[in-house]
């Protein structure tokens, strides 16, 4: 009864889900040209192998670093408006300090000051998408007792987590425009949760000075 | 202490009668704000915390994920007449943050004196908002 129960939401929502990606109207074949059809297909193809290296960078990512990737995702989800708000000053951050440094460039300076902040923006997106993936993975398919746990035999443990939540995400990423959309916005919470955190290493970033006494 | 109330103290929930008589006990139990159940806790009804099974390692799952996705990928690429390196490679190149930050670069250089002030007043509010930001410390449970 259960399955049953489980097997038709699935199939409810897959259908809901396909109504919403597919267009309200049907497609005006007669003004649809040869060049926006193949644009479209390319689209799909890139995001379709993007999908692939995230994967597998997820994977590496989660293997090397479980813990650290497990506290972050338990930190976007205990604090989500928090990561949101360091994520989107973050960001700016990351814009407004490039074009500060871009200014530098002429002088010998500026040009590794931009290299390493590209590296550490890349780094912290990457990091934070994979934590992202985890939440993602831990709220939809997330083990929620023992008794479930023992049960699991496949859908159990960091990485099958990850990959699941990396799966539900490129899923909604193929859906054109909300897909981008959503894409940015788990950005965004990704790289505030990988700042908050400090790459999920639960160190502050800045000592702060505490008398003796106190 | 009495009996009762050592009794009690150690097995709250076997003498969970005793509450009835004592009104200290009562105090206590209120003010750990803990309700005693007479039903026996069952372990595995018992929610998991974060690291629990954690460890597992699901290559299955993994490697049937990695298949689907690589054949879907390279299909789709097929289909759209691309190679799945050259889209990868389109993608992930740094050109368009380039040329962006080119742009608002020279438009920056080539304004007013008070908007590159306001730039400037910009810059240090965003940072300094992102410092105060990362002072705060995680809330997250232990992982």
């Amino acid at each position: 009864m259960r399955k049953a129960l489980t097997l038709t939401v699935i199939v409810a929502a897959t259908v809901v889900t396909a109504m919403v990606a597919s267009p309200s109207q049907p497609l005006d074949m007669e003004h649809m040209t040869f060049a926006s059809a193949a644009a479209m297909m390319q689209r799909t193809a890139v995001a379709s192998s993007l999908l692939f290296v995230w994967l597998v960078g997820a994977v590496v990512l989660t293997l090397a670093s479980p813990r650290d990737i497990r506290y972050s995702s338990v930190e976007v989800r205990v604090a989500p408006l928090h990561c949101a708000m360091v994520g989107l000053v973050a960001l700016t951050s990351f814009v407004l300090t490039a074009i500060v440094f871009t200014y530098l460039v002429p002088y010998v300076v500026g040009t590794p000051l931009l290299i390493a902040l590209g590296v550490f923006a890349i780094l912290t997106k990457i990091y934070g998408m994979v934590a992202i993936f985890h939440a993602i993975g831990t709220a939809v398919a997330g083990v929620r007792s023992i008794d479930q746990l023992s049960q699991r035999r496949w859908l159990r443990g960091d990485i099958a987590i990850t990959v699941t939540g990396l799966l539900i995400l490129g899923a909604i990423r193929l859906i054109p425009f909300l897909g981008s959309v959503v894409w940015a916005i788990a950005s965004v919470f990704g790289i505030g949760v990988a700042l908050a955190t400090k790459f999920g290493r639960r160190e502050p970033w800045f000592l702060t000075w505490r008398s003796a006494a106190a | 202490m009495t009996e009762a109330h050592a009794e009690f103290l150690q097995d709250p929930e076997g003498h969970a009668s005793h509450l009835d008589e004592c009104a200290d006990c009562r105090a206590i139990v209120a003010g750990l704000n803990a309700p005693l159940s007479h039903e026996p806790i069952r372990i595995d009804r018992l929610p998991v915390a974060a690291w629990e099974g954690a460890a597992y390692r699901s290559w299955g799952f993994v490697a049937a994920c990695s298949a689907v996705l690589a054949v879907t990928a390279i299909v789709m690429c097929r289909m759209a007449g691309v190679s799945p390196l050259h889209a990868v490679s389109a993608d992930a190149s740094i050109s368009q943050w380039r040329t962006l930050l080119t742009v608002m670069t020279g438009a920056l250089r080539h304004a007013t004196l008070g908007w590159q002030i306001l730039f400037g007043c910009a810059f240090v509010a965003v940072n300094t908002i992102l410092f105060l930001l990362l002072r705060r410390p995680t809330r997250g449970i232990d992982a």
